[in-house]
């Protein structure tokens, strides 16, 4: 009888979640579903893998630049994130803790186009960075190097994503009962045994999703490869610009998108895995 | 184990001055129980000791070692804390071996030791249980384990017993006494409870406000508080300024033209509701006239409020009564807490102990 009545209700009140429904259905589910469709169909609504093919044909050495660009920026990211988190934590300098505190959240409210402009003007031969190395007498003209390539987007990722997980990450370590760790150091623990042996284990959690949700979003930028990358090898995002603008080519976009798709759902599936095992072993 | 000497201590959160002058020495094996109200500093004096907060003056002696300016994980001095404080990721063992493990201890070491603390705090053959699967009383154990695996110079508990419910805190408060009995270590356990302070402890410290008020044995601070907080916080609720200009109070001490501070507890005194010539033999110090204002059922008895012009004094009686009800109330003089008060050219005032035994009998209404 219960049973039936809130049954009912659901069914009276399901309106009510119609409208965000309906936003998610347009804007999120039907373009996504489009763009597999796409990427495995013909125009004439065939099956086909030539999309695929094609994509990795033309596109194998991006794909696995994009990979090894996010990997290895994702892994700085963690290791920085982590050192600026335990700083904030765990730092008997408290005036330290407060400046860095506020410095590093200032990247959160700058755009991914802006960074990217900003990382130009900052990391080319001729940029900021060179013109104070030489200003300063510490490097001649001749000897300046551009950072833009693969290095200038491994900074600037790094640099904009770094607010971001940092917020997560130390706002995990503040989560945790400051008792625990003042029960450590009084047993003696040092502060960096404090952080490997106790703060990180219980943050391990955070620290995925904030590397999951990095990866994703450096998965999908397309002004940085395009204003700090050197054209070849470049990342996915670019190769799929490039596709729709110069030849008009929505079927190997899409096929690069299922791709860059996969890669992002295996990561996903990796992290779910792990969070599982600790979750049964717990 | 070492003994424990604080001198003139001084600690505080910034420019905020928290303890003040605070000398206290716990002697090797002896348990020192900080009372007082929320907010007096004793949590302060545990964290200055561990080193969580910095000392501004003053010295800390764990044996022979100063160790007010050493960090904490340099100080041996160990804290069981309220929350538990237990790391959820480990087990009970690698809990309570953490502290060995950061010394470096040889493995079959550590677990002889774990072993050994396991059966001391009756946990045997839980040290592969998650701390998370564990009661309130068992996690505050593990807790208790923790701090002595590494024999620390001193073990300073904090509120251990406050989060755990009425039944558990009276077993885990024998406990944890029995075994500094038996290891017989150092340790300052801060409470707000004067039931748990004159049970667990071998002397009490009362503070108030940064300041130690009285040091004594839980008989001393009980018997005869040195000072009107002391006596006010050990119990002794009713109080009433001398004179009171009233006829309903009658007292039976000399030094009646000095201002005083009267306290008693609720069940020192006697209540009769129906005044005969027999209970006028009784030898009273204080001896008040007034009407029956609420009656409470305690379980083993009835709390009586008494009104006695601007004063309501609390009783314990073993009948209910009906409001309104006149009512004598005969408090002997041992049972009276008498502090003289002390005129200052200030504002405030000071008060100074007068020993009610000492004075001489005197008749005044």
């Amino acid at each position: 009888m219960r049973q039936t009545t809130s049954h009912n209700l659901l069914k009276n009140h399901l309106w009510l979640i119609a409208p965000a429904a309906l936003m998610v259905g347009i804007f999120f589910l039907y373009p996504l579903c489009f763009s597999l469709y796409s990427a495995i169909t013909l125009d004439s609504g065939e099956f086909t893998l030539t999309h695929l093919n094609k994509a990795f044909e033309l596109y194998s050495k991006d794909i696995l630049f994009t990979i090894i660009i996010v990997l290895i920026s994702v892994a700085i990211l963690a290791v920085l994130s982590i050192t600026i988190a335990a700083l904030i934590t765990l730092s008997p300098f408290r005036s330290l803790s407060k400046i860095l505190g506020f410095l590093y959240r200032l990247p959160l409210f700058i755009p991914f186009i802006v960074t990217a402009q900003m990382m130009r003007s900052f990391l080319a031969k001729n940029g900021l960075m060179n013109n104070a190395f030489v200003a300063s007498g510490l490097l001649t003209p001749m000897d300046t190097v551009s950072f833009l390539g693969w290095s200038g987007i491994i900074i600037t990722f790094v640099w904009k994503q770094l607010a971001f997980s940092t917020l997560l990450i130390s706002g995990a370590m503040a989560a945790l009962d400051d008792s625990q760790i003042r029960a450590a150091r009084n047993l003696g623990a040092s502060r960096l045994r404090i952080l490997f042996q106790i703060i990180l284990p219980q943050i391990t959690p955070t620290l995925g999703v904030a590397m999951v949700l990095s990866i994703v979003t450096m998965m999908s930028v397309l002004s940085v490869p395009l204003m700090i990358g050197t054209g070849s090898p470049t990342m996915m995002t670019a190769d799929m610009a490039f596709r729709i603008n110069s030849y008009g080519d929505y079927h190997v976009a899409n096929a690069l998108g299922l791709v860059s798709y996969c890669i992002c759902a295996g990561l996903a599936w990796f992290y779910l895995r792990q969070n599982l095992k600790e979750k049964g072993a717990n | 184990m070492a003994h424990l000497h604080i001198k003139n201590l001084q600690a505080g959160y910034g420019k905020k001055l928290i303890l003040d002058n605070i000398n206290l020495t716990v002697e090797q094996g002896e348990m020192i129980a900080l009372l007082g109200p929320s907010g007096c500093g004793k949590t302060t004096l545990l964290n200055a000791l561990c080193g969580f907060v910095p000392v501004s003056h003053g010295e800390i002696f764990a044996g022979n070692r100063a160790v007010s300016q050493l960090p904490a994980e340099k100080r041996n001095i160990t804290m069981v804390f309220q929350s538990y404080a237990l790391w959820p990721h480990m087990t009970v063992a690698q809990n309570i071996g953490y502290g060995l493990k950061v010394q470096k201890a040889k493995r079959a070491d550590i677990d002889a030791r774990v072993a050994e603390l396991l059966r001391i705090v009756k946990l045997d053959g839980l040290d592969h249980e998650k701390v998370t699967a564990l009661s309130g009383g068992q996690r505050q154990r593990v807790a208790l384990a923790r701090a002595l695996a590494i024999r620390p110079d001193v073990l300073v508990l904090d509120e251990p017993l406050s989060n755990l419910d009425a039944k558990v805190r009276l077993s885990v408060r024998h406990e944890i006494k029995a075994l500094q009995k038996q290891l017989g270590f150092t340790s300052l356990i801060v409470t707000h409870d004067q039931e748990e302070a004159l049970v667990m402890a071998d002397r009490i410290a009362v503070l108030n406000q940064g300041k130690i008020e009285q040091i004594g044995t839980p008989e001393e601070i009980y018997h005869h508080p040195s000072t009107p907080f002391v006596a006010d916080f050990m119990g002794a609720e009713n109080h009433i300024e001398w004179p009171t200009h009233d006829d309903a109070f009658c007292l039976n001490l000399s030094n009646h033209a000095d201002q005083l501070d009267i306290y008693f507890r609720s069940e020192s005194a006697v209540l009769s509701a129906h005044p005969t010539s027999e209970n006028a033999d009784f030898n009273a110090g204080l001896t008040i006239s007034g009407q029956v204002e609420q009656s409470v059922f305690f379980g083993n008895n009835y709390q009586i409020s008494v009104r006695c012009g601007k004063h309501t004094i609390q009783v314990d009686h073993d009948q209910n009564l009906p409001e309104h009800t006149p009512a004598t109330l005969r408090i002997p003089i041992d049972a009276l807490h008498v502090f003289a008060k002390k005129e200052k050219h200030s504002d405030h005032q000071k008060t100074n102990i007068v020993s009610a035994k000492s004075m001489r009998m005197n008749h005044v209404c």
